[in-house]
């Protein structure tokens, strides 16, 4: 019976390694591996398209590890990039420590390990393709102020805590909103970056506080969420929802007014500024350890010229 | 007779089997499978789980579970940074594994002397400590200004005779655990409770005590894992472990022990660890996509568990 079972087993194995063996042939290219923070994020999706639209057009191989904002799980992929013989590697560190032994691997294996979007304090990151995260911060806080007449309640829905860009963000935020006497900060809380998230805060900040003028949300998603509690209590148009990244979801929710603004910092551009920096690298030019990608506020002013074309 | 005792041998062998046939399939795949420095990275990647998958092994072989082994982790990691910056290294591993076996006590008190079902006091526990874990931390990462010691974050990385530290800790915990569960009267009571409460009872063995001590034993390792996590981490994080109590569980299940308690080692527990971990290794070697992964790897689990089934299911 065992060994009927033990054959089967087998076999199986056997036809799933046939099953899988054409993706393991076209390995002659140069291969770049990619981790990213998360694979179920609009954000780290369209970062990917970049990067793989980019990389094909140098005729490279993208070879990817998914980590779901596990640090550990983000290690252990970036080793097992190195040991596949990746050239080098595009990583979006999950948090600003946690992962440094990742970048450690890199750098004794001798592989180039640049971040995009968030950043580490490892000496081991070749460079980092960065956001100016705390004038970002600013400018939404600037946007916010101006729209609600320098006075209201406002609720902060922050990033994973750690991490330092949303710390960044929130500050330059703070900064601002300091110098508004009749603003006030009602609450402030770190989180995932989930939709389901957004709902659930949104909803206790507004039975916490009714009259709750505008919520700033560190990422779309969040955002998303929030834009659903504040419809779902008939409060559209009197809290407002302001959102980050520019994911095409939350362009058409700005389009239709249910988001006050977001912040576009194309990830697919972002991808590919990634690709392009590593060429460089990679060529042996000298790149700068800190490169930034523009960003450009998104209301319903200007909302219609980046509306993904259908 | 003598053919039946040599059938269920073979079975006795599946995880290692399993083992042998995943490292061979994907050797034959990709030839980087084999080089030195993956195999150092399997070694390295299975190490904490391997240690928080032998505390598990005691729960399930006592007929108990336990939910609440990834936030316990992160509790240690942090606690053990936070004294750590004040109070020096060994005091920091100390209070982490101490916290750990703090938890597990309290998992074992309650279900052993208030008879609360396993499945829920740990889920309780679970989340009461995640909160604890964000309350102590304030939800930020634990390093200092300077960061954690630098021969603690060695530890996370450094080897001794060509091996990582980190897999020093498994291996020798396994041979002084397996010596315990194996070679020693409390050990064989553990078996007896599991696999037969009632009459483990009846043949005087303090089944309640014995209970409550393989919560404290999981509660500990995984502490110990959760050390090792903030090595590895290079601080201490609060939302470290997430998952860590679901992996653990498939690894044991995978490894052969019956849930229903009993039946289990810890060798074969590693096994099972190496089995998760193998597969995700090779399922990145081959660049298969990270969605088609968590197909794969929830495949793996209720197979194992499938085979579980049909094995307890045979021998009755």
């Amino acid at each position: 019976m065992s060994r009927v079972r033990f054959v089967v087993c087998a076999a199986a194995l056997v036809l799933a390694a046939f099953a899988l063996a054409p993706t393991v042939h076209a390995q002659q290219k140069i291969t770049i591996g990619v981790s990213l923070a998360q694979d179920d994020n609009p954000f780290y999706i369209a970062m990917l398209r970049g990067i793989r639209a980019r990389a094909q057009e140098l005729g490279w191989e993208v070879a990817t590890v998914s980590a779901n904002e596990d640090k550990l799980r983000q290690i252990n992929g970036v080793q097992d990039l190195i040991a596949r013989g990746v050239k080098g590697i595009l990583i979006s560190p999950i948090d600003a420590v946690g992962v440094n032994a990742a970048y450690d691997a890199a750098a004794a294996a001798k592989v180039p390990i640049v971040s995009v979007a968030r950043g580490s304090t490892s000496t081991n990151q070749t460079i980092h393709v960065a956001m100016d995260e705390k004038q970002i911060g600013r400018d939404i806080a600037e946007w916010t102020a101006k729209k609600l007449g320098g006075k209201g309640k406002v609720a902060l829905l922050m990033g994973p805590s750690g991490a330092p860009t949303f710390k960044n963000l929130g500050d330059g935020y703070g900064e601002v909103m300091a110098k508004y006497p009749d603003i006030e900060i009602v609450s402030r809380n770190d989180g995932p970056l989930t939709r389901e998230r957004g709902v659930k805060q949104t909803e206790d900040a507004l039975v916490a506080h009714p009259d709750l003028a505008a919520i700033y949300t560190a990422n779309d998603d969040v955002a998303l969420g929030a834009m659903q509690a504040v419809n779902a209590a008939n409060r559209k148009g009197k809290t407002l929802v302001t959102g980050m990244n520019g994911v095409p979801p939350a362009l058409r929710a700005v389009k239709e007014e249910n988001l006050a603004m977001t912040v576009e910092l194309n990830p697919v551009e972002w991808g590919k500024l990634g690709v392009d920096v590593l060429a460089t690298y990679l060529k042996g030019d000298k790149v700068e350890p800190r490169v930034f990608i523009t960003h450009i506020i998104i209301d319903s002013a200007n909302v219609d010229a980046k509306l993904p074309k259908t | 007779m003598q053919d039946k005792s040599k059938r269920l041998n073979l079975a006795g062998h599946m995880p290692l089997i399993s083992l042998i046939v995943l490292c061979a399939v994907t050797a034959l795949l990709t030839d980087r499978f084999l080089s030195p420095l993956n195999l150092t990275n399997i070694l390295v990647q299975s190490s904490i789980m391997a240690v928080i998958a032998m505390g598990m092994t005691f729960v399930i072989v006592g007929g108990g579970f336990d939910l609440s082994v990834g936030s316990t982790a992160a509790l240690a990691g942090c606690v053990a940074a936070m004294v750590m910056l004040n109070a020096g290294i060994a005091a920091g591993v100390v209070a982490g594994i101490i916290v750990g076996a703090a938890v597990g006590f309290a998992n074992g008190l309650v279900i052993a002397f208030l008879g609360v079902n396993p499945f829920i006091t740990t889920l309780g526990t679970m989340v009461l400590v995640r909160g604890v874990v964000f309350l102590i931390t304030g939800g930020a990462p634990v390093a200092g200004e300077t960061g954690l010691p630098d021969a603690f974050v060695a530890f996370g990385s450094g080897r001794f005779l060509g091996i990582h530290y980190l897999v020093w800790v498994p291996a020798l915990l396994l041979a002084a655990l397996s010596f315990v569960m194996h070679a020693t009267p409390y050990g064989r009571r553990i078996y007896a409770t599991g696999g037969g409460r009632e009459a483990a009872y009846l043949s005087g063995v303090p089944v309640r005590r014995v209970i409550a001590s393989t919560y404290v034993w999981c509660g500990a390792l995984a502490g110990v894992a959760g050390v090792m996590l903030a090595a590895r981490l290079q601080s201490g994080q609060p939302t470290a472990g997430e998952f860590y109590e679901l992996t653990a569980i498939a690894a044991v299940v995978l490894g052969g022990a019956a849930l229903q308690g009993g039946e289990g080692m810890l060798y074969k527990s590693v096994i099972g660890v190496f089995i998760m971990i193998v597969l995700g290794n090779a399922l990145n070697l081959l660049n298969v996509d990270s969605y088609w992964q968590r197909v794969a790897v929830g495949a793996v689990i209720i197979a194992a568990a499938a085979a579980d089934r049909l094995r307890s299911g045979r021998d009755r």
